[in-house]
This record gives C-alpha cells, sequence and structure tokens, in this order.
C-alpha cells in the first residue's frame, strides 16, 4: 500500500491481527460454562412450565442480539452517510454485527419452544385464553405462531444475509483493493443501504414479537425505539470496552482518545435519548391514565420499586452527570467505568421489561389470577409457589415480602450466572472473529481520515 | 488599551497557517492572535489557549433555568393558585419536566449567548476592528505585534512560511 500522506503514520508498528491466546479462550470458557450450569439449575429448580429458565433465555438472546442488530445498523448508517471516523476499528463492529447470528440461533430456539407450546412465555401463545379474551383476539393476527417463528427466520435471515455479505465484501477489500480505491466500497454501500430500513422496521416488529408481547394486553407505540435505544447505547458502551481491551493489549496503536471521545458523545448522547423515550413513554401514559395502559407501570412501581427506579439513575443520572464534562469522555478509566455500568444498567433495563410480564403471564395461565394494575393483595399462593421449590436462600425472604419472586423480582446468581454465561460467548465470539481478519482495514477508502480523526 | 500596530500574513490554507504558528513557537516569537473563517483543529494547545469556561458557566445558567421552573411551577400549583389539571395531583412531577427541560435549555442557550458577546466586546450597534476582509471568508491570518519584532523580521518569517501576503494595521 503506497500512502502518500505518511505524516501521520502511527510509530508503533500495527499488529496486523488479533492473538485469541488460549489463557483468554480458557478464561471465556469458563464464564460459557458457568452460562451453562446456570441455566441448567434454573431448569431443574424451575415451575413446572419452567417459566424462570425461558424468561433468562429470552431476557439474554434479546439483549445480546440486539447488540449485534445495532452495531450493524450503525456501521451501515455510517457507511450510508459516508462517515469515515470509526474505520480503523469497523472490525469490532462488523465481529459484533455478526453476533446477530449466533444471538438468532438462541431466538430460533425460543421461536421453536413458543411453535411447540413448551413455555408459558407469552400470554397469546395459550389458545384457550386467546378464545376468551378479545383482546388477544384481536392481536391474534399478529401474536401467533407463525409471525414469531417465521417472523424470526425471515428478518433475522435477512438481517445476517447482509451483514456477512458486509464482512464479506470488507475482507475482499483488504485482500484484493488498493487503497483509495471505491470499487468495493461501492458495493458494501449497496448493502449498507438495504440493511437500514430492513433493521429498522424490521426490529420494530420483531421487538413488538420477542419483547412487548410477554404483556400481551398492553402496547406502546414507542417500545421499539426505546427497545432500541436500549440497544444502541448498549451497544456502544461494548465497543468503548473492547477498544480500551484492545488497547491495553497494545492492538489498536492508531486507535486514540479521540475515537474513545467520539463513542463517549454517543454514550452520552443515546443514554439521554433512551431516557426521553423512556420518559415520553412513561408521562404519556401516566397523563392519560387509561387503564389498560397504566398497567404496565402500576404493576413495575409497585412491585419492582428498586430496579425502577434505580434504572433511571444508573442509565440517565450517572452517564448524564459523569459523561457531561469533555475531559471525562477522554479519560479511559472514566468513560471505561460508565460504560461498565450503562451496559449492566440497560441489561436491568431489559430484564424489568421481561420478567414481571413473564410473571404474570405464568400465574394467570396456571389459575393464580390476576397478579397486574388490579391486583389486592393476593397473590401469596403464586410467591409461594416458586418458593417451594427454594432457589436460593431469598427466595425464603420472599414469604415475608409480598410477591417477592426470586429470579423475577430481582435478578438472582442464576441469572447473573446466566449473564456471566452469555457474556463470555459474546466476547469469545467478537474476539475469535477478530482474531479471523486484519485488525486495521488499510484498504478503506476512509482509512487514514480515521487514523487522523481528531474531535 | 492604547493603539497598536500588528503586523500580519494571510495564508491560503489552514494547515499552512498550523505550520507556521508551529514555526513561530519553535523561534520563540510571541504571537498577538491568529484570525480563521473557521475554527482550526489543533490550533487552540499550539497557541497555549485555556479551555474556555464558557459551557461552565452554560451549566450553571442551565441549573438556574431548572431551579426556576421546578420550584417556580411547584409554588404555582401546589401553594399560590392550585388547580387540578385532568385529575393529577397538585403537585404533578411528570408534567413538570417538559417545561423544566425547556426553561433549562432557554436559561443555557440565552445565559451562554449573553456571556459569549460580553466577553468578547460584541453586541448590535458596537463598531470591531477587524484586520483584513478576506479573514471572514477564505484566508487565515497570523498576527504579530509590531513592538515586539521589526518588519523585515516579521517579513521574512512570513515569506519563509509560505504566507500569501502580509500587511501592517493600527487597531484599537
Amino acid at each position: 500500500m503506497a500512502h502518500s500522506n505518511d505524516t501521520h503514520t502511527a510509530a508503533v508498528p500495527l499488529v496486523r491481527n488479533f492473538d485469541f491466546t488460549g489463557r483468554m479462550k480458557v478464561t471465556l470458557l469458563v464464564g460459557i460454562v458457568i452460562g451453562v450450569l446456570s441455566m441448567l439449575l434454573t431448569f431443574i429448580g424451575d415451575d413446572h412450565s419452567h417459566s424462570r429458565f425461558w424468561s433468562n433465555l429470552l431476557h439474554n438472546s434479546t439483549f445480546f442480539t440486539g447488540i449485534g442488530l445495532m452495531a450493524g445498523f450503525f456501521m451501515c448508517a455510517s457507511i450510508t452517510a459516508w462517515a469515515g471516523w470509526y474505520t480503523n476499528f469497523k472490525r469490532v463492529w462488523e465481529s459484533m454485527s455478526l453476533f446477530l447470528g449466533v444471538g438468532l440461533i438462541f431466538m430460533l430456539v425460543i421461536a421453536l419452544a413458543v411453535w411447540m407450546g413448551w413455555n408459558d412465555l407469552y400470554h397469546w401463545n395459550d389458545a384457550n385464553s386467546v378464545a376468551t379474551d378479545p383482546i388477544l383476539k384481536g392481536k391474534a393476527g399478529f401474536l401467533n405462531r407463525g409471525w414469531y417463528l417465521f417472523g424470526t427466520i425471515i428478518f433475522g435471515g435477512l438481517w445476517y444475509f447482509v451483514l456477512s455479505k458486509i464482512r464479506s465484501l470488507s475482507l475482499g477489500e483488504e485482500a484484493d483493493g488498493g487503497y483509495g480505491e471505491f470499487r468495493w466500497h461501492d458495493r458494501i454501500r449497496v448493502y449498507a443501504v438495504a440493511y437500514l430500513p430492513l433493521a429498522g422496521f424490521g426490529s420494530a416488529a420483531m421487538i413488538w414479537l420477542w419483547i412487548m408481547s410477554v404483556d400481551a394486553h398492553w402496547y406502546s407505540t414507542l417500545f421499539a425505539w426505546y427497545t432500541g435505544a436500549s440497544w444502541f447505547v448498549s451497544m456502544i458502551s461494548a465497543t468503548i470496552l473492547l477498544i480500551i481491551f484492545f488497547k491495553g493489549r497494545g492492538y489498536y496503536s492508531n486507535v486514540s482518545h479521540e475515537h474513545v471521545h467520539d463513542l463517549g458523545k454517543l454514550l452520552f448522547a443515546f443514554s439521554i435519548f433512551w431516557t426521553y423515550l423512556w420518559f415520553s413513554q412513561f408521562m404519556l401514559i401516566w397523563y392519560a391514565n387509561v387503564g389498560e395502559e397504566t398497567g404496565y407501570f402500576k404493576h413495575r412501581m409497585d412491585n419492582y420499586p428498586i430496579l425502577f427506579y434505580g434504572n433511571l439513575v444508573v442509565n440517565f443520572v450517572l452517564p448524564f452527570f459523569v459523561l457531561m464534562r469533555n475531559s471525562t469522555k477522554r479519560k479511559f478509566g472514566i468513560v471505561g467505568f460508565i460504560s461498565v455500568i450503562v451496559f449492566i444498567g440497560h441489561w436491568l433495563d431489559f430484564f424489568l421489561m421481561i420478567k414481571p410480564g413473564v410473571l404474570h403471564t405464568t400465574h394467570e395461565l396456571n389459575g393464580h389470577g390476576g397478579h397486574g394494575a388490579e391486583h389486592g393483595g393476593h397473590g401469596h399462593e403464586a410467591v409461594g409457589h416458586a418458593a417451594e421449590h427454594g432457589h436460593e436462600a431469598v427466595a425464603h425472604a420472599g414469604e415475608h415480602v409480598s410477591h417477592f419472586t426470586s429470579g423475577f423480582t430481582l435478578p438472582g446468581f442464576l441469572e447473573i450466572g446466566t449473564f456471566i454465561g452469555f457474556l463470555s460467548l459474546f466476547i469469545f465470539f467478537i474476539l475469535w472473529s477478530m482474531s479471523r481478519a486484519t485488525m486495521q482495514s488499510e484498504n478503506d477508502p476512509y482509512y487514514y481520515e480515521s487514523v487522523q480523526h481528531h474531535t | 488599551m492604547g493603539a497598536k500596530k500588528l503586523v500580519f500574513g494571510l495564508y491560503n490554507d489552514e494547515e499552512v497557517l498550523l505550520e507556521a504558528v508551529k514555526s513561530a513557537n519553535a523561534e520563540h516569537i510571541d504571537i498577538y492572535d491568529v484570525y480563521s473563517p473557521f475554527p482550526i483543529h489543533g490550533l487552540d494547545p499550539l497557541l497555549g489557549l485555556a479551555e474556555s469556561r464558557l459551557h461552565i458557566a452554560g451549566f450553571i445558567y442551565g441549573m438556574l433555568g431548572t431551579l426556576t421552573a421546578f420550584l417556580g411551577m411547584s409554588w404555582i400549583f401546589t401553594k399560590d393558585w392550585p388547580i387540578i389539571f385532568g385529575g393529577k395531583p397538585y403537585w404533578a412531577v411528570p408534567s413538570f419536566i417538559p417545561i423544566t427541560f425547556e426553561v433549562t435549555v432557554l436559561f443555557a442557550s440565552i445565559g451562554m449567548v449573553v456571556t459569549f458577546y460580553i466577553i468578547n466586546g460584541l453586541g448590535p450597534g458596537v463598531e470591531n476592528t477587524y484586520l483584513h476582509d478576506r479573514i471572514t471568508d477564505d484566508k487565515f491570518c497570523l498576527a504579530f505585534d509590531s513592538d515586539k519584532m521589526t518588519n523585515a523580521d516579521a517579513e521574512q518569517f512570513f515569506r519563509k512560511t509560505g504566507a500569501s501576503e502580509v500587511h501592517e494595521k493600527d487597531i484599537k
């Protein structure tokens, strides 16, 4: 590669491929084993419909699949917008976006289980309820097994197809193209442009099916945006942490605090965007005060106060005040710390989206009566039902606190174990994918723009 | 502030200007100021400019706006003139938030603009001297104080660093 402009070439030689060492593999495999064990333990100690197991699987699968989806989305948006600043670390987003394929396997397992009726995740999946419930009947055209399974296959397949095309073209560009040529880039752009509407509209449909329909009676037009923003913020924080990790290992010497500064700005901005959507959804429902809509929030505010209010502190107040200043976005320590907080915070946000609805559905389908907005202090038998199995010591505390259900009201050890498992798999896949290609994309026409990037 | 005599060079490109600033620093020449039609990346550290404190002022104005709006509405709707809107409690915090946000932005933005104008001596009707018309268009200007440098030295420096024009001007 003959680069005419050599004044900005980094002094440290750029390592070409990521060396995925045995030690990293072992560490991550231990994490994956912890996850598998946690899921097995959850499955064994669960009630007869295995709601805790399935809701954990759904929670983590949607969370990590969505991070892949959003990495692809932002990469494609950047390509479409002729942005260049991210080019020298674009392999991170390529790898992360390909994790979509792994996440979709988990989603397919869930979709298959829904198809076969193996779980009680979704109220609309119960034929008796749909037959007698006019609201579920009215939604049956969309909320049904066919849409769930084939929507996941078709949309997920299209997303993965486009993203893997972009990846292979990007590798082709690196192997074959010369610097400054747009031959390959123009082809990548076609796929990037195609991905935007596919992911934009498709993700909304899949969010409604995968996540929002756990509260089958409830709906919110803002929900898809809100969930998407949550994915986006998690994706940005994961990117920041991976870049800090790679830099700590001596890679990416030409990715500087300038790039991290821009990622920090995105983390800051999209944390506010998430809060804006959270608040818009909340305030409209609070103000209109329609019973069908308020149930969602009433249930969460009454029974999940720590998560409900903590969610705003962790995902808004902390990133807002810490990342407000210019200098904090440029210091790896501070921006990395906030990234960890926000990543876990959005995992908890997903917990709060999924778990209350699943618990409610499980109780309803198993004949324990209403548990939602109109509950009146009964439901102790429902709590006892889960506590009988004695997941953990905390389950016994649930007998004294009304409505406390281990693994549902707050994440227990098994939820944390499952999270560690999924996170390890996620990192394992990314590092493996990074080791399969050059870390730099020197033939990308925007490569030098990104090396010289200055905020 | 007394009258000053400045000698300045005009450059066609901001990259050339940056190099000129670097060589001025290397030769320990005291730079009076740099004028440019747009902000130049990497110039501030070269000139040794401290980080602007305008954003700190902006934060304080914003917090003032937050307090004004939130405490104001709280007082008005609970003490001064309680009215029930839409069956909500008097102290309806969620419905105060959009207005609080707007007043925060209003206070921060107007406060920062006014502060910026006062600090820089700008404002409606204020006559400002500027060195050259094209500084507001496509030229990048590096100015030295004539008291601290002979014109011949300045001219030699500007020629060496690739300035396209060299001028002198008195400013107030």
